[in-house]
């Protein structure tokens, strides 16, 4: 095992040193560029060629406009297409983006993996957004972090710890706010944070900081919505880009506006590069960096989405729409992948708050249909350990989660309770024992989905009374109509009288066969969960995606 | 008679079409003047094909360069690659380049080796060089003053003790480690970023200059040495991360980022210079550390034919060329007309770099690389 990775991290060398002196190469090609002159405002058309596609995140949408802003100024058609942060950079790593440039908040996790590096021809950073601590203003000021103080990362370890700090932050398996937050999180705390190794992270202070760590999710939008609702006793704090904390304290639909804490160690800032994947389109890459660096695009980026701006003049005229007064200090940030990768490991097996979840499961006759049933037996394997590439991995049941599987078809059937070790042997047999569960699973009857997914909210209730150190969530899947037991209406009323803990649990619900998709919207929404819609994605990717949710 | 009457009609009606027809050739050979001397100057002009270093290439094909070159009945044909790769272009004309134009002595002295080696004599002019910095920042210069590894030397020019601040960083001290560093209360390691030095020349020559300082301020000459050094210096490069650092980053960072993500880089005087001179802004408070001593990047131009040895000629007496290289951010002669330039475009400069030292021999630097790069590995 040793050797192999010795013998594949010196192959990755090679590649990137190869890729670095090609990097060079392009960079100076780019620079030259930089002296051409600007390009004119005629739109040409671009001859017959197709659109030039950007693959970019979804936090980036609210910069789709600058397609048609980078049309009129270059004759370049531009077309935006969004996924979500790691399966894009999966995408990108293995070859499979299908686009001609990829557009991420940071190319960071892409660049340090060789196969990455080889993807990338041309990189660019476009603009700026700091990851911050948006902090209730009230908890803020009882916790004496505004003014001038001096907020270290230690302080808000010690908040999180003693529960003063209750925070929203996307999955650092899944997102990039979440995986430069914990980086920056280990670079802060570690005594020499330039060279990080697994063994100089902070395991106690980064189990601190992940105390407060509170509201999951894997977008932003969502995170919002929740925040918005649960702001106050149950979250005062929200961790992501300055620019999107900025728009949320504009929107005015919070409670309180938050108070921007910018860690004096120093914190993480995306840098937006536009990364070139398609070297055929390099002549239109050109122009369109030239574009999006130039004053227009710049002043747009800043004005419309409070990011800020790299072209320094641009930067002094529109200081002003950014808190100012304040260092930036950015936090070193490790080239080594096998940390990155060895730290978002420990994460979710070690650190995270752990994960308990009823997975409800329907296993009536109409699961019989289509390949339906191979389609759960294959989800459940996925989750346990069947899928090795990152995705797979970050989607893998992991140390410590409890996870009880609760069947039902006309009846609601007997549960069934896994709890995965933190022991790689015996993580290993359970994981099979999962695996034997699913495929023994057989599919006959009527469906009862509402007692079922009653009966999973009162027994995670139960279970967070016993053991309130979990992040609890219901994962609903069925593929027909409730026509057993309890309507929706009857759920309804029943889950009014349901104690507030149960209260507490969101439901997320895949949405699977044709008929239930408006009731299944209710039950999310009720229970402040969220659907997954599996009518046109693979099951197992549904499940993946839900992962990040947990 | 009738005949002679008939010539001299003839004559008579030639005169007065030559009249008429003769001012307008005159005219026309007024305005056509300036196309007949191309031509003229066209089959005078030697086209010249020559490799060139990123460095150079904006200003060889600024209009006002080439305008002279024609003048002198030069035109250049040019493409740039990188210096290290000159060499393995040598080959004789009319196949081969006519000239190089290489970043550095090194790379220069690999095309001469290459030449040798099929017998082509080589020329070599040195028209503009640029001294090897490190930009900075107002209150960061000010933390270095104060633990004695800077001095001031002038408005936004400090001269740097680079032996000792490199035992800052060996010792892997932090900006926060250092007295009166209430400035920049930071707790980064203190760290000067470069570019690879596996691929990138100024990175090699940060390389070569910190040896330097730690050889007691001689330079390196034998391999021993070389190693151990290299072998203590590979960390310096190693504690920065690579894996997003091509040659312009860095100073970009440095520029738009600014002092809380880069406060100190390792750069050519003439990239900052440029950028001042280009009118784009730099910030008020960044400041230049000149390393002492420092090294000279040579742009270092190489001619293997003998028009070739004009053109490298011209480049370096060339009043008028002279001044255009002040405007890419290269010294050339004179250094007060360089620094009286460079104030005008609202930045500033130490006039006379006297200190400065030589890399060493190639070898020594490839056997320096080499334990760099197996560190990094």
């Amino acid at each position: 095992m040793n050797e192999a990775l010795k013998a594949m991290a010196k192959v990755a060398v090679q590649v990137r040193m190869a890729l670095a002196f090609l990097l060079a190469m392009v960079g100076l090609g780019l620079a030259a560029c930089d002296n051409a002159p600007a390009p004119s405002g005629n739109g040409k058309a671009a001859p017959d060629s197709a659109a030039f596609s950007i693959l970019a995140t979804s936090d980036l949408r609210d910069a789709e406009a600058l397609a048609g802003m980078i049309q009129r100024a270059t004759g370049v058609k531009t077309r935006f297409v969004f996924g979500g942060t790691m399966e894009s950079a999966d995408k990108v790593i293995n070859g499979k983006a299908d686009a001609d440039a990829a557009w991420f908040a940071n190319a960071k996790y892409v660049l340090s993996d060789p196969a990455g590096q080889a993807r990338v021809k041309m990189q660019e950073k476009i603009m700026l957004s700091p990851l911050v601590i948006g902090v209730s203003r009230s908890d803020a000021q009882r916790l004496g972090w505004t003014g001038d103080a001096k907020v270290t990362w230690k302080a808000v370890a010690e908040a999180a710890q003693s529960g003063r700090l209750r925070y929203a932050m996307s999955n650092p398996a899944s997102s990039n706010q979440g995986f430069m937050a914990l980086m920056g999180v280990a670079a802060a705390f570690a005594d020499k944070p330039e060279a990080l190794t697994l063994a100089d992270v902070r395991k106690d202070r980064v189990r601190e900081f992940l105390a407060g760590y509170k509201l999951v999710g894997d977008n932003s939008t969502y995170l919002s919505e929740r925040f918005i609702e649960k702001q106050g006793a149950e979250i005062n704090a929200f961790i992501n880009y300055e620019s999107w904390l900025l728009s949320l304290n504009q929107s005015g639909k919070l409670r309180e506006p938050l108070a921007l804490i910018y860690p004096h160690e120093g914190v993480a800032t995306a840098d937006y590069p536009l990364l070139l994947l398609n070297d055929a389109k390099r002549a239109d890459y050109v122009k369109i960096v030239d574009y999006l660096k130039g004053a227009e695009a710049q002043r747009w980026l800043a004005e419309k989405t409070l990011r800020r701006p790299l072209n320094p003049e641009i930067a002094r005229q529109t200081a002003s729409l950014f808190p100012s007064g304040r260092l930036l200090v950015e936090l070193p940030f490790t080239a080594d992948r096998a940390v990155a990768d060895a730290l978002l490991d420990a994460y979710m097996n070690q650190f995270r708050t752990p994960i308990a979840s009823v997975f409800v499961l329907d296993v009536s006759g109409s699961m019989k249909e289509a390949g339906r049933r191979q389609g759960l037996v294959e989800s459940l394997r996925f989750l346990a350990g069947g899928d090795d590439s990152i995705t797979g991995r970050l989607a893998r049941l992991a140390s410590r989660e409890r996870v009880i599987m609760l069947p039902f078809s006309t009846t609601v059937l007997p549960t069934q309770r896994f709890d995965i070790p933190a022991d790689d042997q015996a993580k290993v047999q359970t994981f099979a024992q999962i695996r034997r569960y699913a495929d023994g699973l057989r599919m006959e009857g009527r469906t009862r989905l509402y007692d079922a997914a009653l009966a999973a909210l009162k027994l995670l209730a139960d279970e967070k009374t016993e053991s309130p150190g979990y992040l609890y969530s219901v994962v609903l899947f069925t593929d027909g109509q409730s026509n057993e037991g309890l309507d929706l209406a009857g759920f309804k009323q029943a889950y009014r009288q349901l104690p507030t803990l149960a209260r507490s649990i969101p439901v997320f619900a895949i949405l699977y066969g044709e008929g239930n998709v408006g009731e299944l919207e209710e039950v999310a929404a009720l229970t402040r969960g969220k659907t997954f819609d599996a009518r046109k994605v693979r099951l197992p990717t549904v499940f993946r995606e839900i992962r990040a949710y947990q | 008679m009738a005949k002679k009457a008939g010539v001299i009609a003839t004559a008579l009606f030639a005169v007065a079409l030559a009249g008429t027809i003769g001012y307008s050739v005159i005219e026309r050979s007024q305005s056509q003047r300036p196309v007949q001397q191309e031509i003229q100057r066209e089959l005078q002009t030697q086209t010249l094909k020559g490799f060139v270093s990123v460095d150079v290439e904006p200003f060889l094909k600024d209009a006002r360069v080439q305008k002279i070159l024609a003048d002198h009945h030069l035109r250049i044909e040019i493409a740039r690659i990188g210096s290290r790769e000159m060499a393995a272009k040598v080959q004789a004309a009319p196949a081969g380049p006519h000239f190089f134009l290489a970043a550095g002595v090194l790379a220069a002295r690999m095309i001469t080796d290459a030449a040798t080696r099929i017998n082509l004599p080589t020329v070599l002019y040195s028209p503009f060089y640029s001294p090897l910095v490190i930009a900075s920042w107002e209150p960061v210069a000010q933390i270095l003053v104060n633990n004695g590894a800077a001095a001031k030397a002038g408005d936004r020019v400090y001269d740097l003790d680079l032996a000792r601040i490199t035992d800052f960083m060996l010792e892997r001290k932090r900006w926060k480690d250092l007295p009166g560093h209430e400035s920049y209360d930071v707790s980064r390691s203190i760290l000067i970023a470069t570019t690879d030095p596996r691929t990138s020349n100024s990175g090699a020559l940060y390389l070569a200059l910190t040896s330097h300082a730690l050889n007691g301020y001689e330079v390196v000459t034998d391999r021993e040495t070389a190693r151990r050094l290299a072998g203590r210096i590979a960390e310096l490069f190693k504690r920065q991360g690579f894996q997003e650092n091509y040659v312009n980053t860095v100073f970009e960072d440095y520029l738009s980022i600014g002092m809380g993500k880069v406060p100190l880089v390792f750069l050519y005087e003439y990239q900052i210079v440029a950028h001042a001179m280009a009118k784009r802004p730099i910030p008020p408070d960044a400041v230049l550390l000149y390393p002492k001593p420092t090294l000279f990047s040579k742009e270092v131009f190489v001619a293997l034919t003998e028009p070739a040895k004009a053109l490298g000629e011209l480049l370096s007496t060339h009043p008028e060329l002279q001044k255009i290289a002040v405007e890419y951010g290269f010294r050339g002669a004179d250094s007060a007309l360089f620094k009286e330039a460079v104030g005008r475009a609202g930045f500033s400069v130490k006039e006379r770099v006297v200190d400065i030292v030589d890399p060493p021999s190639g070898e020594i630097m490839a056997e320096m690389i080499d334990v760099v790069a197996a560190a990094m590995r």
